[in-house]
């Protein structure tokens, strides 16, 4: 091998770089390239060095114009070409360090030394190559996704080829100029590696950046062109199935609808704006469904549409009759309203609140008033309802608003005079989104409901021809405000006797009838249902009884369904069988009293009850103990009690000593069930006084009434329902307080005759008529009832 | 830019034929214009490397290249065959343009 001549031609490169062991086709148009290539041609070797121009725009570069490095390389091919000049295709063989500048006409020629890069070795250098490959690899496949099938690893063979892939990726990369020279001038492997590195991290985010907004604009692209086909061929088929524009069909159905429906000026203004603002959104669109139901609840509300209340007085009667024994205080007050809404058509419809235990047939009660004016009925429960929004709706901008329930009761029943029940207005609840009773203050106001605004209709809504009825188990949960705007009917408890006619009338061919019994193959006598009233259920209404008849009536459709031909006749001893044991008896008259308990007698929810109040002195104690969950109104109900007692013993002949060395306990059984209440004040007077005298109270009395510091009775409420309980539970005489004699007009009559009623005004009286063998002095007179 | 295969095309990058003769190996390889005494053949394990240089001793003072085809100045050829080139007894000689190299296995003791 000849030594490498150190003089060359120069072939000035404009614009580009020759890497080594790179070709390049060179294009050689001006005299000094196409001189230089005739001389490097004419060489044996046909070696030249390629060099890249510092200013492309310099035609005839000066001895300063050149890099100083540059590559020498072999012409492997020269062609002349069509156009003049030629071209050749350069193979580069080695990295060069121009000296010297030569010569620069007719062609340059520089001396030169190899610069070979220093191929260092090294943990660091290894791993920079090995990152540059890795990102080099994720560059190529996004830049040059053509050149995918380019495996770099294939070069990786010798020593050289660290350096040669680096070129080869700067070249695929299609690297500018500026940044090919740097390259080309890295002194040894780790500055090259490091100057790729930079370049390929940057290249990675921008092509990975392009690659993002390309694929998103063609997604989006197609997304609206296949949207766009498919509305076109939906028109197509549409056309094709004469269905035509089914949009503009549905517009012009609703405008239809709101020409003929009648409604009120401002409603109708509403409707039409929202209308306009419809037909200007695609039909397709979510607003455009929020504005066509409420334009749909606007025209299906009853506006003025009402049902023909019928007024005739004697068959509302004979309606209320028909439906429901008794209860004549409820039915007159109900016929009153109507006399009234028959005189004058315009006046505002009562709003009435049943109050009662469950089962005694308020709702039952509601339809009857309905059905005796042919007025539509429609029901709703409050209980348990604790947000505003469920009555007056949501406004119609939240997501899946919807109007308040009095409206959608409204729009239900399709008139705006219906019967509206609300139940369970005594279980309204609230929290922290509003409180539904406030907002019933409105609806339930005559004075202000002609115009309620629900949120979601937005304009005002007349409810005054609504016949509001409430129904509530006790008033005490009721707020005040609300209680003030409803007219109070109190549903109490059946009597034993008015239960059997309820029974016999409406339960029995009801249970009879859904059983498939044949009415007239089953007797029931009374005495079996009066055992049943007794002795399987206890409440103030009636669901217990029914379901117990519904149980007896099933055991004998069974021994019917069993072929049993005959008829049945169902005993009142047969009842054990069929029920079961009998699950009430405790709350019968306890036989045996001893000293210290007397009965008294209370209120529920669920009509009244007995309570027996026990005393027993604690011998070597002090003070006053109360046990049974009383609260506070009914402990200081016997701290008066005691007081009392204390305080009058000599007279009510009671040894002081009794009280001074002994404390007393007072327990009112179930020891479980809450209690509260001043109407045992005398009770507990009379189980204290018959403790302290050891003397046992009469079994057969019962008693109930307020008792005060200075020994006066007073009226307490729930009379009815506590004299109920006392004859339900067997009591023969039962003591109340002189005031409540008034009250006794709402008893059945076989309760008023069955029971002695001895009414009272100092709790010296009760004592004397109750603890027998009172060591009290004077008799006085007690009235009898 | 220029692909791999252009590259390989344009590279001075001798042929070589394979023969196996009853006595071992011959290899024939294309190496018109080049003077045998710049080409080296070198034995390593089973690599035969063949390195050399192609001048142009044709073009004269006063010619001018109108086309250029043929490939010059340095060239390098590492061919790996199926014998342990190292232990054979080794010929060679030029035959019209070819250089062949010779490799005897039963040379070998």
């Amino acid at each position: 091998m000849s030594a490498t001549p150190l003089v060359l031609p120069v072939f000035p490169l404009k614009n580009a770089v020759l890497f080594p062991y790179l070709g390049m086709p060179l294009a050689a148009g001006r005299p000094v390239s196409v001189a230089a290539i005739e001389a490097a041609v004419a060489t044996e070797e046909k070696e030249i060095l390629v060099v890249a121009q510092r200013d492309a725009s310099v035609q005839e570069p000066g001895k300063d114009d050149f890099f100083d490095v540059g590559t020498k390389g072999v012409i492997r091919r020269l062609a002349p070409a069509p156009q003049g000049g030629m071209q050749v295709f350069v193979q580069g063989i080695q990295r060069v360090r121009l000296r010297e500048i030569t010569q620069l006409s007719p062609f340059v020629a520089a001396r030169f030394e190899q610069a070979p890069v220093a191929l260092d070795v090294g943990d660091e250098v290894e791993a920079l190559e090995r990152e540059v490959k890795a990102l080099a690899e994720k560059a190529l496949a996004l830049a040059r996704p053509d050149a995918s099938e380019i495996d770099l690893s294939q070069l990786t063979g010798g020593e050289e080829d660290r350096l040669r892939w680096l070129y080869i990726v700067a070249s695929l990369m299609g690297l500018e100029m500026a940044r090919s020279e740097e390259l080309l001038s890295a002194d040894d492997l780790t500055k090259a590696l490091n100057l790729m590195h930079g370049y390929l991290q940057h290249e990675v985010r921008i092509l990975g950046l392009r690659q993002d907004i390309a694929s998103k604009v063609q997604t989006e692209l197609s997304k609206q062109q296949k949207e766009a086909l498919l509305r076109q061929q939906m028109r197509a088929i549409q056309d094709e199935l004469g269905e035509g524009d089914e949009e503009g069909a549905e517009a012009e159905l609703l405008r239809e609808r709101i020409e003929k429906a009648n409604l009120p000026e401002a409603a109708r203004k509403e409707v039409e704006r929202e209308r306009e603002r419809m037909k200007k959104l695609p039909a397709a669109s979510p607003e455009s469904g929020i504005i066509r139901s409420y334009i749909e609840l606007v025209l299906e509300l009853p506006w003025n549409e009402r049902s023909e209340a019928v007024l005739d007085l004697a068959r509302a009667r004979q309606v209320l009759d028909e439906d429901h024994l008794d209860l004549d205080d409820v039915k007159s007050r109900i016929l009153e309203h109507l006399a009234v809404l028959k005189l004058n058509p315009e006046a505002k419809a009562p709003i009435l609140c049943f109050v009662g235990p469950p089962g005694v047939g308020k709702t039952s009660l509601g339809k009857s008033i309905a059905r005796a004016q042919d007025r539509k009925f429609e029901r709703m429960s409050l209980g348990g309802l604790h947000d505003e929004a469920e009555l007056r709706g949501h406004r119609r901008t939240y997501i899946g608003a919807m109007p308040g329930r009095i409206l959608q009761a409204l729009r239900r029943v399709k008139v705006n005079n219906p019967v509206l029940m609300l139940d369970e207005i005594d279980k309204l609840g609230r929290d922290f989104r509003g409180d539904p009773a406030s907002a019933m203050l409105e609806i339930l106001d005559p004075q202000q409901n002609d115009s309620f605004r629900d949120n979601y209709l937005d304009l005002p809504f007349d409810l005054s021809k609504v016949f509001f009825i409430t129904t509530a188990n006790t008033l005490d949960t009721i707020p005040r405000p609300l209680l003030d705007r409803m007219e109070v009917l109190r549903l109490a408890g059946y009597s034993e006797n008015e239960k059997l006619a309820i029974a016999r009338r409406y339960l029995l061919p009801r249970q009879l009838q859904e059983s498939g019994v044949d009415p007239a193959r089953c007797v029931i006598p009374d005495e079996t249902l009066l055992r049943a009233i007794e002795r399987y259920t206890r409440e103030a209404g009636l669901r217990q009884l029914e379901r117990t008849i519904g149980r007896v009536v099933r055991k004998v459709a069974v021994r019917f369904a069993e072929g049993d031909p005959g008829t049945v006749t169902v005993k009142p001893d047969d009842l054990v069988e069929m029920l079961g044991p009998e699950p009430f008896r405790l709350e019968k008259v306890r036989r045996e009293m001893v000293p210290g308990v007397a009965a008294g007698l209370a209120w529920t929810e669920v009509g009244g009850d007995v309570l027996y109040i026990e005393a027993t002195l604690l011998p070597g104690g002090s003070g006053l103990t109360l046990t049974g969950q009383l609260g506070s109104v009914m402990q200081e109900s016997a701290r008066a009690a005691q007081s009392y007692l204390w305080a009058n013993a000599k007279a009510l002949g009671i040894e002081p000593d009794r009280f001074k060395e002994q404390g007393v306990h007072i327990h009112v059984p179930a020891g479980a069930i809450p209690k509260d209440g001043p109407s045992a004040g005398i009770t507990i007077a009379t189980a204290l006084s018959s403790l302290y005298c050891d003397k046992p109270v009469r079994p057969d009395t019962a008693m109930t009434g307020e008792i005060t510091l200075k020994g006066l009775v007073l009226p307490i409420g729930g009379v009815k329902e506590k004299v109920l309980a006392a004859h339900r539970a067997g009591f023969k005489r039962v003591i109340l307080p002189r005031e409540n004699e008034a009250n006794l007009r709402d008893l059945p009559k076989d309760v008023r005759e069955a029971t002695e009623f001895l009414f009272v005004d100092r709790i010296e009286e009760v004592l004397r008529e109750a603890v027998i063998g009172h060591c009290m002095g004077e008799p006085e007179s007690v009235e009898r009832a | 830019m220029f692909l791999f295969d252009e590259l390989r095309g344009l590279d001075w990058f001798p042929r070589a034929d394979i023969y196996r003769t009853p006595s071992g190996w011959l290899v024939k390889i294309d190496l018109a214009g080049v003077s045998p005494d710049e080409v080296t053949v070198e034995r390593r394990g089973s690599e035969l490397r063949v390195s050399g240089v192609r001048r142009d001793r044709f073009v004269q003072k006063g010619y001018r290249h109108h086309s250029m085809e043929i490939s010059y100045s340095s060239f390098e050829r590492t061919l790996r065959l199926p014998c342990r080139a190292e232990e054979c007894s080794l010929r060679t000689e030029f035959a019209e343009g070819m250089l062949l190299i010779t490799l005897d296995e039963e040379g070998e003791p």
